[in-house]
C-alpha cells in the first residue's frame, strides 16, 4: 500500500501543512467571522424584536382592560341615569295625581255646598211663598187675617 | 491500490528533503480553492437575511458551533473557526476524491495527512489546557474519586489513552476511507472480470457499485462529521477538564 511508504511522508505533510495554514489563516479567519457577527446581529434583533412584540402585547392588553373597565363604568352610569329619570317622573306624575285629585275633590266639595245653599235658600223661598199663599188662602176662606209669620210658627210647631 | 499512488507532478526538494508537488498536493489545493470559492462567495456580501451561498455557509458554521456547544459549552465558540477548518477540509477531500473520470486522488485516505489533521487537533488540545489550566491540566489523568491504591494504574492508562487519541484520530480517517474505496476498486474489478464472462453477469456487481458510491458519499460525510465531533469532545477535556 502506498500509504505506508514514507519517501511521500514528508511532502505530504509539508503540502498539507502550507494549505492547511492558508486554509485557516487566508480563508478561514477572513470570512467566517464575518458570518458569525450577522448571525449574532440576526440573534439579538430577533430578540429584541420578540420583546417588543411581547411589550407590544402588554400594552395592548391594558388598554383593552382600561377600554372595558371605561365601557362598564359608563353602562353602570347610564343605567343609574335612567333608574332615576324613571324615578323622578314616577314621582313626578304622582305629584301631578295627587294635585289634581285634591283639586277635583275641592271642586266636588264646593259644588256640594253652592248645591246645599242653593237648596236651603230654595226651601227658605219655597217656604216663604207657601206662608204667603195659605195666608192668603186662609183669608179668602175664613176672612181671617193671618200673617206669613203665624203660618211660618204654625208650620213649624207641627 | 493504484488509485493510492503517490504520482509527483513537480518535483522539489529543499535540504535534502523531497518536497514535490504531487498528485496529493494537487488533489489538496483544490479541495482549498473549492472551500475558498465557497467561503468568498457565501460571505461576499453579508446580509441579515441571508442569501443562497450565505445560508448555506451560515449552516455549516452554525452546525460546528452547535456541536461545539454542546460538547465543550461557551468557551468552546473561540475555537470554531478552527474546527469549522479541519471540517471542511476532511469534507472536501473525502467528497473531492469520489470525483469520477478525472483522475480524482483522496488526500485523506493517507495516513499521513489524517495524522496531520489529528496531530492540529492534538496540539490544539495540549496547547488550550496547559493555557487554561497550567500544570492543573495534569489532573485530567486522575478522574476524580479515584481510590488511591489504584491511581497509579489508572494514570498511566488515562496518559496512554490521552497519547493514543491522534493516532486513533488519524487512523479512523484513512482507513475508512481507504476501505471504501478498495471495496469500489474491488467490485469495479468484478465488474470487468465477470462482464468477460457474461454481460448479463456483470450487471450484478455493477449494481452494487452504484449502491456502494452513495454508501461512500454517505461515509466521506460521516467521516468529517465524526473528526469534527472528536476534536471537539477532545477539545472539552482542554477547556472543562472532565
Amino acid at each position: 500500500m502506498p500509504q505506508f511508504d514514507p519517501a511521500s511522508f514528508v511532502s505530504q505533510l509539508f503540502w498539507f501543512g502550507v494549505f492547511f495554514a492558508l486554509l485557516y489563516f487566508a480563508v478561514v479567519r477572513p470570512t467566517l467571522p464575518k458570518v458569525g457577527k450577522v448571525i449574532d446581529a440576526r440573534e439579538t434583533q430577533v430578540a429584541a424584536d420578540l420583546d417588543r412584540a411581547e411589550a407590544a402585547k402588554g400594552a395592548a392588553d391594558t388598554l383593552r382592560a382600561d377600554h372595558e373597565a371605561a365601557m362598564k363604568a359608563a353602562r353602570d352610569a347610564a343605567q343609574a341615569a335612567v333608574a332615576q329619570a324613571r324615578d323622578a317622573a314616577a314621582r313626578a306624575s304622582d305629584a301631578q295625581m295627587k294635585a289634581l285629585a285634591a283639586r277635583l275633590d275641592a271642586d266636588a266639595d264646593a259644588a256640594a255646598a253652592s248645591l246645599d245653599l242653593a237648596r236651603a235658600s230654595a226651601r227658605s223661598g219655597l217656604e216663604a211663598t207657601v206662608s204667603e199663599l195659605v195666608g192668603e188662602a186662609v183669608a179668602k176662606l175664613t176672612g181671617i187675617e193671618v200673617t206669613p209669620a203665624d203660618v211660618s210658627a204654625a208650620l213649624a210647631q207641627r | 491500490m493504484e488509485q493510492f499512488k503517490i504520482e509527483t507532478i513537480a518535483p522539489l526538494t529543499v535540504a535534502g528533503a523531497d518536497l514535490s508537488f504531487t498528485n496529493s498536493s494537487l488533489w489538496m489545493l483544490i479541495s482549498l480553492i473549492s472551500v475558498a470559492a465557497f467561503l468568498f462567495i457565501g460571505t461576499a456580501r453579508p446580509q441579515l437575511v441571508p442569501g443562497r451561498m450565505q445560508a448555506a455557509v451560515e449552516y455549516l458554521y452554525e452546525f460546528i458551533r452547535d456541536m461545539l456547544r454542546e460538547n465543550v459549552g461557551k468557551d468552546g465558540l473561540r475555537y470554531a473557526p478552527l474546527i469549522f477548518s479541519v471540517f471542511v477540509f476532511v469534507l472536501a477531500c473525502n467528497l473531492l476524491g469520489m470525483v469520477p473520470f478525472v483522475h480524482s486522488f483522496t488526500p485523506t485516505s493517507h495516513i499521513a495527512v489524517t495524522f496531520g489533521l489529528a496531530m492540529i487537533v492534538f496540539i490544539l488540545v495540549v496547547i488550550v489546557g496547559f493555557a487554561r489550566h497550567g500544570l492543573h491540566f495534569f489532573s485530567l489523568f486522575l478522574p476524580e474519586g479515584t481510590p488511591l491504591f489504584v491511581a497509579p494504574l489508572v494514570a498511566l492508562i488515562e496518559f496512554l489513552s490521552f497519547l493514543s487519541r491522534p493516532f486513533t484520530l488519524a487512523i479512523r480517517l484513512f482507513a475508512n476511507m481507504t476501505a471504501g474505496h478498495v471495496l469500489m476498486k474491488v467490485f469495479g474489478g468484478f465488474v470487468v472480470s465477470l462482464g468477460a464472462v457474461n454481460i448479463g453477469l456483470g450487471i450484478i456487481p455493477l449494481g452494487v457499485n452504484v449502491a456502494l458510491t452513495a454508501l461512500e458519499l454517505l461515509i466521506a460525510v460521516v467521516q468529517a462529521y465524526v473528526f469534527a465531533l472528536l476534536a471537539s469532545i477532545y477539545l472539552n477535556d482542554a477547556v472543562n477538564l472532565h
